[in-house]
């Protein structure tokens, strides 16, 4: 472990009483693993999801390493932010199977939320003892586990490789493993891609009690927009059904409540990003986890709030005292997904790019709602208004936004072969965004998880940041 | 023998392309479509001339390929191609196009970025119970629809004109379906390959003259000698199959008769007649939201209509041929062997010519298990 990333003194930025950061830097899984040696046990002790529960069960800051034993052993491959919040971050992350089913024995309604990014969970959230959760976002596990199991599982029932890896979903309503067998799945469509189209579909045979939900994309062609009634009436569908499902008659002011629940993780995120991209304040993984966590909170709404303040805090100081965690002169690029993997987030940055834009998939979810406005029709607004649900030239011309904002030096563009609209739109959104900047713009699919990083990529990835590097 | 010569449909269509080109000279505007869920009625009405885009091919998938990427389904990327090289699809002056898989809602940002051609995207919801916001919201859209239809054409959409359009793709439908029906009996005389001829070339023709042209085949058809050896009776089904796939129906009718489908090019377009009760637009609305297809949700319709056609058609096997990397029709092969109950081949290709010998091997194993 390197001395200088854990002992020295300068630039000591944390905000956590009785711990003191070491100077920021992205440290390895082995580094990260001394690390937490070091975290005193009182701040072991200190950090319990559904709180204010402080049972000894709902501890997660555990060492990083229990979660490679568990078979999420691509961990072990990346580099991570060395600050106690971004550990505490990973530990909550990590931690949400478990905590589904607790929140099973606890009594709590588990509620599948899928396909609908990110805005249907704010109406379920509001009603009490109901858990939001997002099935879809399994399509990670096998980005950090070496495992085929919920690939294979997908294939036994009719979804092959030359596909999203949303596939993974499916695959784990098969295992019935992963995540309790949820008292109601909501499934949503319109929007949402083929591959989670398709997934939800084929998850209904395994769903005891299944709603679908539309929620619309937004033709921005042939001005017919807008269809924001028709999204209303869908959310007052889902207020319905989870009123008879939980026997509880929704108030107003508690969906006004779980807006602004919400809200404040949103603008949370939104505060993060800026000093991510800015300031160089977070790295581009724990960047991703945090942006992927509007959609569902990580089935925690009451303990991720406390989970990004923490790495807010940690940013803030990093900013204030010009202790950037990656290099604020690295390359700056935007990234257009689906999606990052991981793997390469780390490579990129460790061949010396940083990210300064982001256009998700989650990017739905990053819009703040209004909470002057009747609720359903606020969340329908803030849905309606994301780039994602439009048109491709949407998508591009967030990217175009941010690299202007963040003065990006190039843009990559990654999707999965096989993935039902990388297919179509990666190279419209290539083509929109060199029409409207001067940048060099890499577009590559992702390939099957796995243990390295596929040479090709690799090689393609290096001569990009060539070729920004020599344009300065 | 061929009841109708592939060549006959060939030059009917060569003709209509020809009057089509001759007619926008003289000032008319040709709307393409896309799927069954385009509202042909409306397009007519306003006085265009509607043509379905339904051109596969390999020359032009691999045309298609400079604007898209090889994992697009080769039906958009032929799609693309045809614009290039394509006369019918140079005569089009602007492109009507539903939402309904991931590569059609965008493939008309494609069209308009790289051909200039106007697109009118109608969102049909994707959801398919037929809740009356949704089907008010898909109403909506039609209303759009008719007004960008009126600006294109100069000439507002009439009840009247509206209303006899209606009757006259009824009257196209119902033709369609007695020419299908035709292939109840156990040695049928009409092939499943002159069946999608039939069906492409009548959509080109616009209703009047495909309804003499239906006439006609079910005039030859009735003169006919009942044939007599009974072959395995088969369905199709999958992805979308144009007149450019009638290699494959060829090869799977010499041996077995294909009686019925569930394509989009196919029965479903013509199953049922649009309503008569309500407004024209209502019942346009109405109608359209109904129709079937793999990608709403959730498709129970559509499984019961391959059942029902299954058992009337007393089916013995199923063609499912899909596109690859068509997700909506692919990932339903397992459920759909199982609902029907039958044996299944499916076959998932793009439009090159060079696996052909390799299909033609599963679909001689698959008959001769049957």
């Amino acid at each position: 472990m390197s001395e200088r990333s854990l002992t020295s003194q300068a630039g000591r930025t944390s905000p956590t009483p009785g711990w003191a950061d070491p100077k920021p830097a992205r440290v390895t899984f082995d580094e990260w693993q001394d690390l937490f040696e070091r975290v005193p046990e009182e701040l072991v002790e200190e950090y319990h999801y559904f709180p204010p529960n402080r049972e000894a069960f709902s501890k997660y800051l555990f060492p990083p390493q229990t979660f490679a034993i568990y078979g999420m052993r691509h961990l072990r491959r990346l580099k991570y932010d060395n600050s106690l919040a971004a550990l505490r971050m990973w530990g909550f992350v990590q931690n949400e199977t478990e905590r589904l089913f607790r929140a099973r024995q606890l009594g709590r309604r588990v509620i599948a939320t899928m396909g609908d990014l990110g805005a249907v969970p704010v109406i379920v959230n509001s009603f009490p003892d109901c858990i939001a959760f997002y099935p879809d976002c399994i399509w990670w596990t096998p980005f950090a586990m070496e495992s085929r199991v919920l690939f294979d599982a997908a294939a036994e029932l009719g979804i092959g490789d030359a596909t999203c890896f949303s596939r993974a979903a499916l695959g784990a309503f098969a295992k019935h493993s992963y995540f309790p067998d949820p008292d109601l799945v909501i499934a949503s469509t319109g929007a949402s891609c083929d591959d989670y189209s398709g997934v939800e579909q084929l998850v209904e045979r395994f769903a005891p009690d299944m709603m679908w939900v539309e929620e619309p994309m937004r033709c921005d062609m042939g001005r017919m927009g807008p269809m924001g009634p028709m999204l209303v009436k869908e959310y007052e569908r889902v207020v319905e059904r989870m009123e008879k499902l939980t026997g509880h008659e929704i108030t107003d002011d508690e969906l006004r409540a779980g807006v602004r629940q919400a809200n404040r993780v949103r603008k949370l995120v939104k505060r993060l990003r800026e000093l991510a991209f800015r300031e160089g304040a977070m790295a581009s993984l724990e960047m991703m986890v945090v942006e992927f966590g509007n959609l569902h909170h990580y089935s925690d709404i009451t303990e991720w709030p406390h989970v990004l303040e923490h790495l807010l805090a940690t940013a803030e100081s990093r900013a204030a005292a010009d202790t950037p965690v990656v290099d604020k002169d690295a390359l700056r690029v935007v990234w257009v997904t689906p999606p990052a993997d991981p793997l390469l987030l780390t490579y990129v940055e460790d061949a010396g790019a940083r990210v300064v834009g982001t256009e998700y998939v989650i990017n739905q979810a990053l819009e703040i709602i209004d909470e002057d406005k009747p609720p359903l029709e606020a969340i329908a607004e803030s849905f309606m208004a994301a780039s994602l649900i439009g048109t491709s030239k949407a998508r591009a011309q967030s990217a175009i936004d941010q690299a202007r904002e963040y003065r990006a030096e190039g843009v990559i563009i990654s999707g999965i072969f096989g993935g039902s609209h990388c297919a179509m739109e990666g190279r419209l959104i290539s083509d929109y965004v060199k029409a409207a900047l001067d940048l060099p713009v890499l577009e590559f699919d992702v390939t099957s998880p796995s243990r390295e990083i596929a040479l090709q990529i690799g090689t393609r990835i290096d001569a990009f940041l060539e070729v920004l590097r020599s344009r300065r | 023998m061929e009841l109708i010569p592939r060549a006959t449909f060939r030059q009917i269509r060569q003709e209509r392309v020809e009057e089509i080109a001759s007619a926008r000279k003289q000032g008319a505007r040709v709307v393409g479509y896309f799927c069954i869920y385009s509202p042909v009625e409306l397009v007519q009405a306003a006085g265009a001339i509607p043509v379905r885009l339904m051109r596969g091919g390999q020359a032009a998938e691999e045309a298609g390929e400079k604007y898209l990427r090889a994992d697009a389904c080769s039906f958009c990327n032929s799609c693309m191609g045809n614009f290039e090289r394509d006369q019918l699809y140079q005569q089009v002056d602007a492109v009507l196009s539903v939402n309904t898989c991931d590569m059609m809602r965008r493939l008309p940002e494609s069209i308009e970025r790289h051909f200039g051609i106007p697109v009118y995207q109608l969102y049909m919801p994707r959801t398919s119970e037929p809740l009356p916001h949704r089907v008010a919201e898909f109403r909506r859209q039609l209303d759009g629809l008719a007004g960008e239809l009126a600006t294109l054409t100069g000439s507002a959409i009439g009840t009247e004109r509206l209303e006899s359009e209606i009757a006259a793709f009824n009257r196209l439908r119902e033709m369609l379906r007695q020419a299908s029906d035709t292939r109840r009996m156990n040695a049928p005389l009409l092939s499943g390959g002159t069946m999608l001829d039939l069906a492409t070339t009548t959509w080109l023709l616009g209703p009047v003259k495909a309804v003499s042209l239906i006439e006609e085949v079910l005039r030859i058809l009735a003169a006919r000698p009942r044939r007599e050896s009974r072959r395995p009776r088969l369905m199709l089904g999958g992805s979308i199959l144009t007149e450019d796939d009638r290699w494959l129906l060829d090869m799977v009718e010499e041996k077995a008769d294909i009686v019925t489908d569930i394509l989009c090019t196919g029965t479903r377009w013509f199953a049922e007649d649009a309503p008569s009760d309500g407004a024209p637009l209502d019942r346009l609305a109405r109608f359209y939201f109904s129709r079937p297809c793999m990608h709403r949700r959730p498709n129970s319709a559509m499984y019961e209509y391959a059942q029902k056609l299954a058992r009337e058609f007393r089916v013995e096997g199923f063609v499912y041929k899909t596109l690859l990397y068509c997700d909506p029709w692919s990932f339903e092969v397992r459920r759909l062997q199982e609902a029907l109950g039958l044996p299944v081949l499916h076959l998932d290709t793009d439009y090159s010519t060079e696996n052909r010998e390799q299909v033609r091997t599963r679909v001689e194993a698959f008959l001769e298990t049957l």
